[in-house]
């Protein structure tokens, strides 16, 4: 047991936090709005998480890489942090991605 | 159920929440502003599907690789992207498609910034431990395993069921809330009346996912258990039912939106219904219905001003602060029937029955005057709310599950 995976987690949030901050592109673009939406995300994909386990389709791998802290029978605390940073990875490319080709029409 | 099936179920919800932000662009602005939409974001959201699908192809397989999560293969469709299966993709999919979708919804509600504290306010944060427990309590002392009922129920009694039932309440009590001062603290909140509709829907869309878990994952006893809790909350405050104005009642309606939860606990855990945890739940529902009795005296006055009926309002300061003595302690009786350590608990009535006695020949006049012992109440809650608990852990330790 260790907290590998977790650190790995929570340093890719950051790098996604540096993003946002530096070009302003979802928390520091609308706060409240973007706090809604990534914990609408987290609890949805939370819960297919849970049915996926509850239905015996995945687990929990057998790796020394994670703190062994269980949120339910299966689903491990870096789950949460894992769909928090899938959330937010896709809130980041999609504004971010408009930001980038806004930036190319103004070049050309 | 196949990986598959359950990942088109997953997309299909995405997708349904997509189509709704798309239907609410075009009538709220119009098909041209739809297209507006559209035409800016097509490219943006094609290039973070490229991207998001391509990190998914390569740390999928590093997280398998490395052992982060295991599959049984009879539930796969059997296609893979390297070691990686196909219906692992769904996730980034869904999340592409829902994510923005939400944004455009939640942007559109335009909420001041401080809504979300007073939505947060709405739902007492004080008493969300009041519902929680109970439910969370009979369920674990009846499976003694932490799963993921348990976790989704708790999480529901704990914040939507709140929001549902105090949000309702205050929506439809506005007019005598603005009669009475003592409703904007940790007692209540004044709800602004631009915030009614807000706080509905609010407490609509937090509940409907949690109710459609818990019907999914529980029996028709449960089913019931959960609908007779569910109509407790509306009934007690809806124009038209107004449990709440109807005297006895609304002390009945209150106690059920504390027990009802322990109920359904025990119906989706289907625990066998002994003449113990009968006595058990009666002596809750007791409790109930005596705490709400005494929590309206205080309002006497005010709830006479602005028209509303109570138990209290009807019988009287005096007949009232009496009744739930009287209610505490058959509610302390019951305990004593029930096998050891419950008894322990019939204790707890007496400092219940201590805080009300003062008041028992109170006037009507003077009824404001038992806030006093309503604000030692709140604080006596979560001492009986610890001793309970150092009980229910000894029941535990004494009782190992059979």
């Amino acid at each position: 047991m260790s907290a590998i995976y977790l650190i790995v987690l929570l340093a890719a949030l950051g790098c996604m936090v540096l993003l946002d901050h530096r070009f302003a592109l979802v928390f520091w673009r609308r706060a409240g709005v973007a706090t809604a939406v990534v914990v609408a995300g987290v609890v949805f994909l939370l819960a297919w998480d849970v049915f996926g386990i509850g239905l015996g389709i995945f687990a929990r791998g057998e790796n020394p890489y994670m703190t062994g802290i269980l949120l339910a029978p299966q689903l491990p605390l870096e789950e949460l942090f894992f769909l928090a940073f899938l959330c937010y990875l896709v809130m980041v490319l999609v504004t971010g991605a408009d930001r980038v080709l806004e930036w190319l029409r103004g070049r050309s | 159920m196949t990986y598959v099936a359950l990942s088109a179920a997953f997309l299909g919800g995405a997708l349904l929440v997509a189509a709704i932000a798309v239907v609410r662009v075009a009538v709220v602005a119009g098909a041209g502003a739809l297209a507006a939409v559209a035409r800016r974001w097509w490219l943006p959201a094609l290039v973070a599907a490229a991207v998001v699908l391509l990190l998914t192809a390569l740390f999928d397989n590093l997280m398998i690789a490395a052992g982060l999560m295991a599959y049984a293969s009879k539930h796969l469709s059997g296609l893979h992207i390297a070691r990686a299966p196909l219906e692992d993709f769904a996730y980034p999919v869904a999340a592409l498609v829902l994510l923005p979708s939400l944004w455009s919804l939640f942007g559109a509600l335009r909420l001041p910034a401080h809504t979300v504290s007073r939505l947060a306010a709405v739902s007492r944060p004080v008493s969300w431990i009041n519902t929680a427990f109970p439910f969370a309590a009979a369920y674990y002392l009846s499976i003694r395993e932490v799963d993921a009922v348990l976790v989704v129920g708790t999480v529901f009694f704990l914040v939507p069921y709140n929001l549902a039932m105090y949000g309702v309440n205050d929506v439809f009590d506005y007019e005598s809330d603005l009669a009475n001062p003592r409703k904007g603290g940790i007692e209540g909140a004044m709800l602004d009346r631009r915030l009614h509709r807000v706080t509905l829907v609010a407490a609509i869309a937090v509940c409907v996912p949690f109710v459609i878990a818990l019907v999914l994952m529980g029996t028709p006893a449960a089913w019931a258990a959960l609908a007779v809790s569910l109509f407790a909350v509306a009934a007690y405050s809806v124009p038209g039912l107004r449990f709440k104005e109807r005297p006895f009642l609304d002390s009945a309606t209150s106690s059920t939106h504390f027990v009802s939860p322990a109920v359904v606990g025990l119906a989706l855990a289907d625990a066998a219904w002994t003449p113990a945890l009968v006595a058990l739940l009666a002596a809750f529902f007791l409790w109930g219905v005596g705490s709400h009795a005494f929590g309206a005296v205080q309002d006497i006055v005010p709830d006479r001003e602005g028209g509303i009926g109570s138990v209290a309002t009807v019988m009287g300061a005096r007949w009232t602060v009496r009744f739930a003595i009287a209610a505490w302690l058959a509610a302390g009786l019951l305990m004593l029937t029930t096998p050891w350590p419950g008894p322990l608990a019939g204790l707890l009535a007496l400092p219940y029955i201590a805080i009300a006695m003062p008041y028992r020949s109170v006037g009507d006049e003077r009824s404001a005057s038992a806030n006093r012992a309503w604000r030692r109440f709140i604080w006596l809650n979560y001492a009986s709310g610890f001793l309970v608990t150092l009980i229910l852990i000894s029941y535990v330790i004494e009782r190992p599950l059979s």
